[in-house]
């Protein structure tokens, strides 16, 4: 049976929806709001032990030996792991690329510092810790290498002696006519920028309860698990188990944001147990294990890029080269992050040809994984950056050099040079939005008569395109497989007509729980009250990726959705039979289903659902007497990537126009933001509070990454940002308030005509508030082009005007 | 392994007198030995702000604080605050109505610290709201519905005391339930419900 999902609110068999694209109150926060939810640091279970992890203290070196004999004497201590466990029991980790994996604890020796070494489970958290103490670790320390370009050097000491080099990949992408775009441009615009490392920072750190049976195998996972099914699909692959072996029963989490971690926690964990006799063993990460050694560590690139444009001003080719610093390893996939960017290469502007000169370099700090946006972010940093720099040289105003670049309304669905395909979009609509939010004309009067006085002022005006629905096609360059995500839900009704939906996925925050009751709400004509979503564990719960990619509010809907028409045509089906008709002529209406026009041939859903339940005699033959129906949404019409990495890929395109208005003080080089207004267009949107709310959280992020935050090592791969001291997220004070516009442009390959927006505005915030800040250095002569722009970087620019002193000499070459 | 020190402490009117461990934090007294999980932990350095409660009407980071230092105290938790029919808070409705939570975990802290400054000043200006708020860390919100959500607690509470709302009685309130005796242990006096 054919499925048509309603791709317009208007579409659903309700002509008074309710809920779905009004401003919905969420229906998970009142057990938050009272300390009724479960985390995993919660959980409690019977013969419960804690397990405390003893990691390196060097960036690189051999382990000569371990004695771990003191530790398991000790009265409260059930079993003790070290990597002669990972030896006997684990594969050697998936990574991409491939072969850059290892095993947890460590083997032979450490590469980066924080790594596991051995790890305690103990009748308390306190008395592991103190079983730490006991373990002897006989270490050979080795040369470190911290800079990545150190690393790709000859003779470099290598992170893994195996691989014989520490480039874990390099490619070159072309995509169109690159050279010719350049050769031929009337100008070309060359700039290099760093972006130092940051992520992810959920308030709760990762943490899980294993149980894995040395009897039977079988292996219950509970944790702070983003992505519950993919999660279990790894430790299978880890510990060579039949996959329907491991069961993954996630947690509401405190925050993901792609940096939550997890895998070696789980696998030390599930050692543990296994050790202890199957007992249940609980590992939670401290924030010093988080910053240090956890998920958190993201997006450390050394990018040079430059723009050709025409003498029209139009962006004819773009160029990147990008040294990415992925740590360790690549069993954290930071390579997907640089790798995303195939997904959105060009931004919103029409650029026809682009090359990406990419390589991944291993070095001896924490192996980075993905944050919010996975690549994105940075990538627009960068192109902002140069499109600025154009504006400026040729004396357009960088609002309009945009607008001319933009891709036009009907020139969708639109297909990159990198190969993606846009849905839909209306550029011009949302600047326009966006500048007249911002007041830009009085913005830059306002800057002009301050600039006049002497002060540093600037604004910022810079775009972006949010890659929406998650899709693995992204990521074959960097090796891994060419796939779709599924994403299932069941719903069913009570004898009483009340819903119930089954899905995979815990909840994180986005709100997700209240869209599906929205959904079903409004597809049924219920109240939203008689509506409960419930979760289950991977082994019971349809198919299910979760939330990550800006895909699961528009993946969710799609199979909420779809299993509400498949219910209703089984529905239907019933009722045709009990009224002696086709099904056909029975409609769906308002929650009622009967024959249009006879009143008295109207059936409510309780008691079609109790006719199912209670009196399957009465039902059309061969008919499944359950009113509950499930159905698996993936992305149509994704493709494989080609030998260029072209793929059709992430199914929406979101967009955005942010405006900021920055002054620093030239005494100190802080920041002060005095105006934020963006305009963005995520097609319909479901929940518009929930929208704002992630756009929100999206700036907050997106500020800390411009302005505050760095994972910082010093020469001997020694982390230095190991607190919340050091790693400076933004407090209520760093963040302003921002005015928002929105556009709808529906996408017409979704659900509802939804687009991924969870991601949103950390793709744009970096990337305006560096414009701003360099509208504000423009008279100076000088440019920042590092991040974070902190008080010192940006005093040292000022300070010594035209001295670049933050680390990147690069300089336009404009040709004529 | 050091012995137990018995303590008498008094959270969300229930009174206890137990032993633990002297190096028992208080987050990890509340959450493990009383199983009261709904405050948090998340930096355990006393910067986030996730494990705030009030310890005799004072916010304070229960994470930096060791239980047998709470011996004689009267503590409010976010299970505290909740009326006696399950009724939520002012300020728990003012955050579910202004989407002043996403994941939620954070947010028993910032309920913590704006009750307490509700308490103080039933009227607190923008420097008040933006030092008390300046010392919570928010990953999800960037603040803005949480900044909503004072605001409308504010108007809620219309100037009644947070501990009032569901008449005298509530956690921190003139007649909060007395602890085993009426004058427990605090030689310092810190004993005393709403010191302030």
């Amino acid at each position: 049976m054919t499925v048509e999902i309603p791709k317009r609110i208007d579409q659903l068999p309700n002509p008074e929806p309710r809920y779905i694209g009004k401003r919905v109150t969420r229906r998970e926060d009142a057990a938050l709001l009272t300390g009724r939810v479960e985390f995993i640091d919660d959980v409690a279970l019977p013969r419960m032990l804690h397990a405390a992890i003893l990691r390196s203290p060097f960036a690189h070196a051999r382990i000569r030996s371990i004695d771990t004999s003191e530790a398991e004497a000790m009265p409260g201590v059930e079993a003790v792991v070290t990597g002669a466990d990972a030896l006997r029991w684990q594969r050697v980790s998936g990574s991409s690329p491939d072969g850059w994996g290892g095993r947890c604890p460590a083997v032979e020796k450490v590469t980066f510092v924080g790594e596991p070494v051995a790890a305690v489970a103990a009748t308390s958290r306190y008395l592991a810790e103190d079983a730490l103490e006991r373990i002897e670790v006989d270490y050979e320390p080795l040369e470190p290498v911290v800079d990545p370009f150190a690393a790709m050097e000859e003779g470099s000491p290598l992170v893994m002696e195996a691989n014989g080099t520490n480039v874990m990949m390099h490619r070159v992408f072309t995509w169109g006519e690159v050279d010719e775009a350049f050769d031929t441009a009337a100008h070309v615009f060359t700039e290099r920028f760093r972006w130092n490392r940051v992520g992810a920072n959920p308030m709760e750190t990762f943490g899980t309860v294993c149980e894995w049976d040395p009897v039977t195998l079988e292996m219950t996972v509970r944790g702070a698990i983003q992505s519950a099914s993919f999660m279990g699909l790894g430790r299978a692959a880890t510990f060579g188990l039949p996959t329907n072996l491991v069961n993954v029963k996630a947690n509401a989490h405190g925050g993901s944001f792609g940096g939550k971690g997890g895998g070696r926690g789980i696998d030390i964990a599930a050692m543990l147990s296994r050790k202890a006799g199957g007992r249940p063993v609980k590992w939670i990460e401290d924030r010093v294990e988080y910053l240090t050694s956890g998920g958190s560590q993201a997006w450390d690139r050394h990018y040079e890029a430059a723009l050709a444009v025409d003498a029209d001003g139009r962006m004819t080719g773009f160029r990147v080269t990008l040294v990415d610093d992925l740590g360790a390893n690549g069993e954290g996939y930071g390579s997907i992050s640089a790798a995303k960017p195939l997904t959105a290469f060009t931004g919103p502007y029409t650029i026809p040809a682009a090359g990406y000169d990419l390589a991944l370099v291993a070095t001896n700090k924490l192996p980075s994984g993905p944050y919010r946006g996975m690549g994105p972010p940075p990538h627009f940093m960068v192109l902002e950056q140069l499109v600025d720099i154009a504006a400026r040289a040729l004396g357009v105003d960088p609002a309009e050099l945009r607008r001319r670049n933009f891709i036009p309304p009907e020139a969708f669905p639109y297909t990159i040079p990198s190969g993606n395909e846009y849905d839909s979009g209306s550029y011009e609509e949302v600047l326009d939005a966006a500048l007249a939010l911002a007041g830009y004309d009085d913005l830059l009067r306002w800057r002009d008569a301050a600039r006049a006085d002497g002060r540093l002022v600037g604004v910022g005006v810079a775009t972006a395109v949010e890659p929406g629905v998650f899709d693995w096609n992204a990521y074959a360059t960097v090796g891994l497989p060419q796939t779709g995500v599924p994403e299932g839900a069941t719903v069913s009704f009570d004898i009483r007509g009340c819903a119930t939906v089954r899905v995979g996925f815990a909840m994180e925050g986005q709100g997700q729980y209240t869209l599906v009751s929205q959904v079903v709400a409004d597809y049924f004509a219920l109240d939203i009250d008689s509506v409960r979503v419930i979760q289950l564990d991977t082994l019971a719960a349809p198919p299910s990726f979760g939330p990550g990619g800006s895909r699961l509010g528009v993946a969710i809907t799609g199979a909420v959705l779809g299993a509400c028409e498949r219910l209703a045509e089984k529905m239907r089906t019933v009722v045709a039979g009990l009224m002696q008709t086709t099904p056909e002529t029975i409609e769906l209406r308002g929650g009622r289903f009967g024959i249009p026009g006879v009143p008295e041939a109207q059936m409510s859903l309780a008691q079609v659902a109790g006719t199912m339940l209670a009196r399957s005699d009465l039902l059309p033959p061969g008919m499944d007497p359950l009113p509950e129906a499930t159905y698996v949404w993936t992305a149509p019409d994704r493709t494989p990537a080609d030998e260029m990495g072209r793929a059709k890929s992430y199914l929406t395109a979101a967009q955005a126009v942010h405006v900021v208005a920055v002054e620093i003080d030239p005494d100190t080089g802080q920041v002060e933001i005095v105006k934020y207004a963006l305009a963005d267009d995520c097609g319909t949107r479901l929940n518009p509070v929930v929208v704002e709310g992630q756009t929100d959280g999206g700036i907050a992020q997106g500020i800390g990454a411009a302005l505050y935050e760095q994972y910082v090592y010093d020469d001997e791969g020694q982390p230095l940002t190991a607190s919340f001291m050091d790693y400076l997220i933004p407090t209520i004070a760093e963040v302003p308030r921002s005015d928002k516009a929105a556009v709808v442009t529906p996408s017409p390959f979704t659900a509802l005509g939804a687009k991924g927006c969870g991601e949103g505005a950390i793709h744009t915030t970096p990337a305006a508030v560096m414009c701003a800040i360099n509208d504000a250095l423009a008279p100076l002569g000088v440019r920042a082009r590092e991040t974070p722009a902190t008080p010192e970087r940006l005093w040292r620019l000022i300070s010594g005007a035209g001295v670049g002193a933050s680390g990147s000499t690069g300089e336009e070459r404009e040709q004529s | 392994m050091i012995g137990d020190r018995r303590i008498r402490v008094s959270v969300n009117g229930t009174a206890y007198e137990v032993g633990v461990e002297p190096r028992t934090t208080l987050v990890d007294f509340l959450r493990a030995d009383l199983g009261l999980t709904g405050t948090h932990v998340g930096c355990e350095h006393g910067v986030c702000g996730a494990c705030t409660v009030l310890v005799d009407g004072l916010a304070v980071r229960s994470c930096l604080m060791l239980a047998v230092q709470a011996d004689g105290s009267e503590i409010t938790t976010v299970e505290g605050l909740e009326g006696p029919e399950g009724e939520l808070h002012p300020i728990q409705e003012a955050f579910l109505e202004e989407h002043g939570l996403q994941c939620g975990f954070c947010t028993p802290g910032f309920l913590m610290a704006t009750y307490e400054m509700l308490t103080d000043d039933p009227k607190p200006d923008e420097d008040e709201i933006m030092e008390v708020l300046g010392g919570q860390i928010c990953r999800c919100t960037g603040y803005q519905g949480i900044r909503r959500a004072v605001d409308c607690a504010i108007d809620k509470l219309g100037g009644t005391r947070p501990a009032d709302v569901f008449g005298a009685g509530g956690p921190e309130g003139p007649d909060a339930p007395d602890a085993p005796d009426a004058d427990p242990v605090g030689a310092d006096g810190a004993g005393e419900g709403s010191a302030r």
